[in-house]
């Protein structure tokens, strides 16, 4: 086997030697970094891109957040107004009601007491009334003319 | 039939005697610069102008040292990542070799079956582990052959063994590519001269040789994923032994 021939020995590894050289000091060093430097900033913009899509998002979900709090602040004020109103709407109606009551209570006082007034005045003209009806028929009756006094007093007597 | 052997043959191009030592530029000369040159194209292309977004030369560069620097990540950690360019250089003229070798027609020479060339790739790999290892661990580099939790009293023989596994790296590093690379060229080479023996028989000529010549077609895709998996093996044995330099186990 020509491998195993010491003669060429020298030569080969004198050249590997220098065309490895060559390969590692012209070829590889001067070539490779470039490259790898293209890597890293690739992996630098691409860690910086997805930072930057990940602080978007917080900020969209802080805004999303911020609107849903706004939008219940806003709905819980708008019920808030609402009760409100209806309670005054309630108590505003209660009050014309019960003012209502008063003016009818006080109009229903009066009929009655004018109705009161009218019954007496009545009862007090019956008297008259009647004596007068009796002294006219005593008149006719017997032809006395009795006074007015006495036939009221003798009514009085009677009841 | 050929000999199978004959195409490991160095010849000589450009006879050169440095201070009585042959130096000529040989054929395995040729196919290394060959091998350095079409890297050296792959590469300068590649990296011509850097972008952001790759085209597709910059991409394939970017693919075969993206490989290296995660196999060493994944052994050695961040500090290995140092030493990708060194790796990279071995791995990538290791495979170039390797591949080179294949073509046919060509007359082409494959050095890494050449355990001259094997040896002095190793050895590349075993010095940079040295220096690593003193430079990083100064003596304390020698605790590498002292497995923690060993018991004293076999602690010599662990120390011995270990000492011993460690000083045969370079050899099984070598040996492993160069017999590959050698094993795969003479089955080729074997299998073709049974192409060329079947193929003339006189009654029917050509009908036999189709076996052969089918299984040499299997036999050079099979060699093909060799080539690129020793390459493989080889710079990830690499970094595992720089693991051992730069980490201590």
């Amino acid at each position: 086997m020509p491998q195993f021939d010491p003669a060429n020995f020298t030569s080969q590894l004198v050249w590997l030697a220098a065309i490895f050289a060559v390969l590692y000091f012209a070829v590889v060093r001067p070539t490779l970094p470039k490259v790898g430097r293209i890597i890293d900033e690739r992996e630098g913009r691409v860690a910086g891109d997805l930072d930057a899509a990940v602080a978007a998002k917080g900020e969209a979900d802080a805004i999303r957040t911020r609107y849903d709090d706004g939008m219940a602040a806003a709905r819980s004020a708008a019920q808030a107004e609402v009760g409100a109103a209806q309670d005054k709407a309630a108590r505003a109606a209660e009050a014309r009601m019960k003012d209502l009551a008063a003016a009818l209570d006080a109009r229903t006082a009066e009929a009655t007491t004018r109705l009161a007034g009218a019954r007496d005045a009545a009862r007090a003209t019956l008297a008259a009334t009647t004596a007068e009806l009796t002294g006219e028929a005593v008149a006719r009756l017997t032809g006395l003319d009795l006074p007015a006094a006495e036939i009221e007093a003798a009514l009085a007597a009677q009841k | 039939m050929a000999n199978p052997m004959e195409q490991f043959s160095i010849e000589p191009i450009v006879p050169l005697d440095v201070a009585g030592q042959d130096l000529s530029f040989t054929n395995s000369s040729l196919w290394m610069l060959i091998a350095m040159l079409v890297v050296a194209a792959f590469l300068y292309i590649g990296t011509a102008k850097p972008q952001l977004v790759p085209g597709r030369a910059q991409a394939a560069v970017e693919y075969l040292y993206d490989f290296i620097r995660d196999m060493l990540r994944e052994n050695v950690g961040k500090e290995g990542l140092k030493y990708a360019p060194l790796i990279f250089s071995v791995f990538i003229f290791v495979l170039a070799c390797n591949l080179l070798g294949l073509i046919p027609f060509v007359g082409a020479f494959t050095p890494t079956s050449h355990i001259a060339v094997t040896f002095g790739l190793a050895a590349i790999v075993f010095a940079l582990v040295l220096i690593v290892g003193f430079a990083k661990h100064g003596l304390h580099f020698f605790s590498l052959f002292l497995p923690e939790g060993t018991p004293i009293f076999v602690l010599p023989l662990v120390a011995a063994i270990e000492f011993l596994s460690f000083l045969s790296r370079p050899f099984t590093l070598a040996i492993r590519l160069f017999a590959n690379m050698t094993a795969g060229h003479v089955l080729l080479k074997v299998f073709g001269g049974f192409v060329v023996a079947l193929g003339s028989f006189e009654a029917l000529p050509y009908v036999f040789g189709i076996i052969p010549l089918t299984v040499n077609v299997a036999l050079t895709a099979l060699e093909l994923l060799i080539a690129v998996v020793q390459a493989y093996v080889f710079a990830l044995l690499a970094s595992i032994y720089l693991n051992d330099a730069v980490n201590l186990h």
